[in-house]
């Protein structure tokens, strides 16, 4: 391997070129064996749920747990808050923050949810809000978010908006429309929005959303604070805070960054609100700042948080680094998802440009999913009896005219197809065979026998 | 599968890749962090005779007796991994060699006797516990949805057993005491925003609660506006009624013009300078005094002193399991007793799924996360279970093995110990000689970084601030613990380092920075 590199100094390097040097990109092989945890015989098509992480970053992780573990003291006193600053200088340049200080490392979205929520229910708490005043988030919003937006906001008085996300979508537009209509809602009756949490890709039904132009829609509506909950973004689209310009941006480091379990960065810019925000397991650092609080909430296992240089190394094994990687995943979903409409007869929830490393396929109306339940049980089926994992997405046909129809009847069912480097060819070509053939079986949703 | 695995797992350590075919390493270029573990070496400890303190009686402490005459699955020995134990024996005590292993990935150049601030886990543990991050990064979906929460079920049921608790549903798994604080806290905080408690009303804790805890108590009590009252406790202290009689005056501070006390926040083990708090009797104090609520920090608790949540009976109940039950970082349980009444609905700061089906439920999710450390309960109980007496042997010969230790170095140094023998449990506190000069907080963590590089001794020093009119005090005191992988060498050691700072004239104040 040492002489591919040419680090033995072959004389064939040493004249002068105007190429770049040469390096070795890695291997297909190679590829595989950082991967070859993933159980044998699963299509793995659901990178977006939980992630996902190649085997030498598994290992950077047990030497650090190691350290710890050989002499924890000397780890905590010496080693830990520089490993952490390291990790989120390295956060800091692939996000174009500008300062360290506002990148902070914490478990995951959920919890960024509770950090920047937390904050809001002190305002209304304290009588900073006034009761009834708003917060606007996406309808389809992940499910644990809203649940924090009615722990921390509904009780403390605020009341939400929902904005509705039209899927399937076909443009920016539609979105934005939907956006502004929220907000007008929120704005009513002398109401104050403040807070939008805008989803950068939403989780289920995927889609990529305009964030930048929704931001700026909020600031000239005069809204607080904009949170963009981007859980997929990092790793999958191109991640600029500065562009993007909210007040907080949160993405999860393990589902798209190679990362293990768990690790997110929390970025918030630095305001007056800067001094608000705690991370709620209060700790020796308290009222340190954030990112400060964050890098010692206790004893626990921070090694996840600590390999982000190590990850950074392993992108850049790929040609074009991340954004290769990202380039590349984007052409592959799309080109599946093509393939299996294509196949199914069927449509594509959002076009390719709404769409990253992730997209929604139509599932055949013969299948007749008609609820969530189906949709779980179809999921588990194909888990059980097919060895494919992918997340199956339930919508209820609108009443709006233009839902979308195959031969056989309305489309209620898509699937949410993942693309990582892992993935081959014959994961989605077994997930097309799989649906074609209960089709053809003439076997619906509700027939499919499941432990 | 799990029990056997966990054995096998202990060769991960040192020859990853041969037990699981589905999980080879592969090849690391040299520009990535090569796996340590590959390098990993089992250093070559001289055995002090001092580990078959904790051996059976009946346990031949002759390590190569031991190693022949080894049953079936003591893993060192097989090359082959075939599994043939005799399903009904009980298992083998641990003996000196195993007990080694166990704990060889320690700094062998380090007297760490200090295992009250970070804990420690052995390796069998800390490879059952790669199994579970394993099974997740195989096929995530499916742990999800089919195996962790059960796992987290099994874990939560076996501590209810081992604290006594009446309910499963009374026991949370969460990450540390830290975070257990911060959930009965928030609680606390509504209580006031949503005027149940009236402002002034007043929060109770000692003054040597832990520091995180403090600061957690003063964020989301005084930000309501609770009132906070320390508990001021003497030290060194002689007996509990000195603690006692602290208690109940700051109660009455509490109840000073009708102001209710809400929440008494009570340590059973204190961190620095650490005693053992008499919680039994102070929680019943607060029922009598019309405390609303009781919540017993015991961070140092289960595994190093007796955790019975009915004799305690506390409202909240929190104690890691990484610190002295032999769990890696981190996990800790937190107890919140049913009672009829309605009880104050506490909820996991990180709100998700699970949010309102209870702080257990809750806490099972908290979003994607290594949840590991909260699966290898059943494996923590089984490695206690190699010693004689299994989890009570080895709290009783810690506590003897510390308070010798103590007094060794007491009388080694012409000092004095922080406190009786009975008010300790595996942690004790030890006066340093006044010639070392400490003189403040900045000093005692300076001697013990200066005892760490200069001396290699991992200790936890403590400032005591002198009373007024006392002659020539004792102003530092050394936490010492004693944990199963200790020798009498580590507090030799200890002794030496110190004898020899007296004897060249040292003083904190030759210290820089």
């Amino acid at each position: 391997m040492d002489s591919d590199r040419g680090e033995n100094g072959d004389s064939s390097h040493n004249h002068v070129s105007k190429k770049p040097k040469l390096s070795v990109f890695i291997s297909e092989e190679e590829i595989r064996q950082e991967f070859s945890h993933h159980q044998r015989g699963i299509a793995r098509i659901n990178n977006g749920s939980f992630g996902s992480c190649p085997a030498s970053i598994i290992a950077a992780q047990k030497e650090w747990q190691l350290r710890f573990l050989q002499q924890p003291d000397d780890f905590y006193f010496n080693h830990l808050r520089k490993g952490l600053l390291e990790s989120r200088t390295v956060v800091k340049g692939l996000i174009n923050a500008d300062s360290v200080d506002e990148v902070s490392l914490i478990d995951n979205a959920t919890t960024a949810a509770a950090i920047v929520l937390q904050q809001i229910g002190r305002a209304f708490a304290q009588g900073k809000f006034q009761k009834g005043d708003v917060v606007v988030m996406l309808h389809c919003a992940f499910q644990s978010v809203k649940k924090s937006i009615q722990a921390y906001v509904t009780g403390a008085g605020g009341s939400v908006i929902e904005v509705q996300l039209p899927f399937p979508v076909t443009s920016n537009e539609e979105i934005v429309s939907e956006f502004r209509k929220g907000l007008e809602k929120g704005k009513s009756d002398g109401r104050h929005v403040r807070l939008a949490i805008i989803d950068h890709i939403t989780s289920m039904p995927c889609v990529v959303v305009p964030v930048e132009e929704l931001v700026k829609i909020c600031r000239q509506e005069g809204v607080d604070q904009v949170f963009v909950d981007a859980a997929h973004a990092i790793g999958s689209v191109p991640v600029d805070v500065k562009e993007i310009g909210a007040d907080f941006y949160v993405s999860n480091l393990h589902k798209w960054f190679f990362c293990p379990p768990s690790v997110a960065f929390l970025y918030c810019r630095k305001s007056p609100l800067s001094s608000e925000v705690h991370h709620p397991v209060v700790s020796h650092e308290f009222g340190n700042g954030l990112a400060i609080e964050s890098s010692w909430i206790g004893t626990r296992d921070y090694s996840s948080q600590l390999v982000v240089p190590s990850v950074l190394e392993f992108v850049n094994r790929f040609e074009g680094g991340i954004e290769g990687i990202m380039m590349r995943n984007h052409e592959i979903v799309v080109k599946m998802g093509e393939m299996l409409a294509k196949s199914w007869g069927t449509n594509l929830g959002a076009p390719p440009e709404m769409c990253a490393s992730m997209i929604m396929v139509g599932l055949p109306s013969r299948l007749f999913i008609s609820s969530e339940e189906d949709a779980m049980r179809l999921r588990s089926y194909l888990r059980q009896h097919h060895g494919i994992e992918v997340p199956l997405h339930y919508q209820a046909p609108s009443d709006v005219e233009g839902v979308p129809k195959d031969k056989d009847g309305l489309i209620t069912g898509y699937a949410r197809i993942s693309h990582q480097v892992y993935n081959s060819f014959d994961d989605y070509c077994k997930f097309r065979d799989a649906i074609n053939q209960l089709v053809e079986q003439r076997r619906s949703c509700k027939m499919l026998f499941t432990e | 599968m799990g029990r056997r695995m966990s054995r096998a797992m202990c060769m991960t350590w040192r020859h990853s890749s041969r037990l699981f075919s589905c999980c080879p390493l592969p090849f690391t270029s040299p520009s990535l962090l090569a796996p340590s573990h590959f390098h990993y070496i089992i250093p070559d400890i001289i055995v002090s005779h001092h580990y078959s303190h904790f051996l059976s009686s009946q346990n031949p402490s002759s390590q190569s007796s031991t190693m022949e005459s080894s049953p079936p699955h003591h893993r060192e020995n097989e090359s082959n991994g075939t599994h043939n134990i005799s399903k009904k024996s009980k298992p083998m005590l641990i003996s000196e060699s195993e007990l080694r292993f166990e704990f060889s990935h320690h700094d062998p150049s380090i007297a760490r006797i200090n295992n009250g601030s970070f804990g420690s886990c052995p390796a069998s543990i800390t490879a059952a516990q790669h199994h579970w991050q394993l099974l997740f990064l195989r096929q995530p979906d499916h742990f999800y949805f089919n195996r962790l929460q059960p796992a987290i079920l099994r874990s939560r049921t076996l501590i209810k057993d081992l604290v006594n608790a009446d309910h499963v549903d009374e026991i949370s798994l969460v990450d540390n005491a830290t975070t257990a604080a911060a959930i009965v806290l928030q609680q606390i905080a509504w209580a006031f925003t949503e005027g149940r408690f009236q402002r002034g009303d007043a929060v109770v804790m000692l003054h040597y609660a832990y520091g995180a805890v403090k600061k957690s108590i003063h964020a989301y009590v005084c930000r309501a506006g609770g009132q906070v009252i320390e508990v001021p406790l003497p030290f060194p202290v002689n007996s509990n009624e000195e603690i006692v009689d602290e208690f109940r005056r700051a109660l009455m501070r509490g109840k000073a013009n009708s102001r209710r006390v809400r929440l008494a926040v009570i340590d059973h083990i204190t961190s620095m300078p650490s005693v053992v708090i008499p919680v039994k009797e102070l929680v019943k104090i607060c029922r009598e005094e019309g405390v609303d609520q009781v919540f017993v920090d015991a961070a140092h608790g289960i595994g190093c002193t007796d955790v019975d949540m009915k004799e305690i009976g506390a409202d909240f109940y929190t104690s890691n399991l990484h610190k002295w039950f032999f769990c890696p970082p981190s996990v800790a349980f937190l107890y919140s007793r049913k009672t009829p009444e309605t009880s104050p609905e506490l909820h996991h700061p990180v709100v998700s799924h699970e949010y309102g089906n209870g702080l257990a439920i809750e806490s099972g999710w908290i979003g994607t996360r290594d949840y590991s450390a909260q699966l290898v309960v059943s494996d923590a109980i089984e490695f206690t279970n190699r010693f004689e007496g299994g989890i009570d042997g080895i709290k009783k010969r810690i506590h003897d093995g510390v308070v010798e230790m103590g007094k060794m170095l007491a009388s080694a140094w012409g000092t004095n110990l922080g406190t009786p023998p009975e008010m300790c449990a595996s942690l004790i506190m030890i006066g340093l000689p006044v010639s070392l000069g400490i003189s403040s907080d900045s000093d005692a963590m300076k001697l013990r970084k200066h005892l760490r590089e200069n001396f290699g001794v991992e200790v936890p020093i403590y400032y005591r601030h002198p009373k007024d009119g006392e002659v020539n005090p004792i102003t530092g005191y050394a936490r010492i613990s004693y944990q199963v992988y200790n020798t009498i060498d580590d507090y030799y050691k200890f002794r030496d380092a110190v004898n020899q700072l007296v004897s060249d004239g040292f003083t904190c104040a030759l210290l820089l920075k």
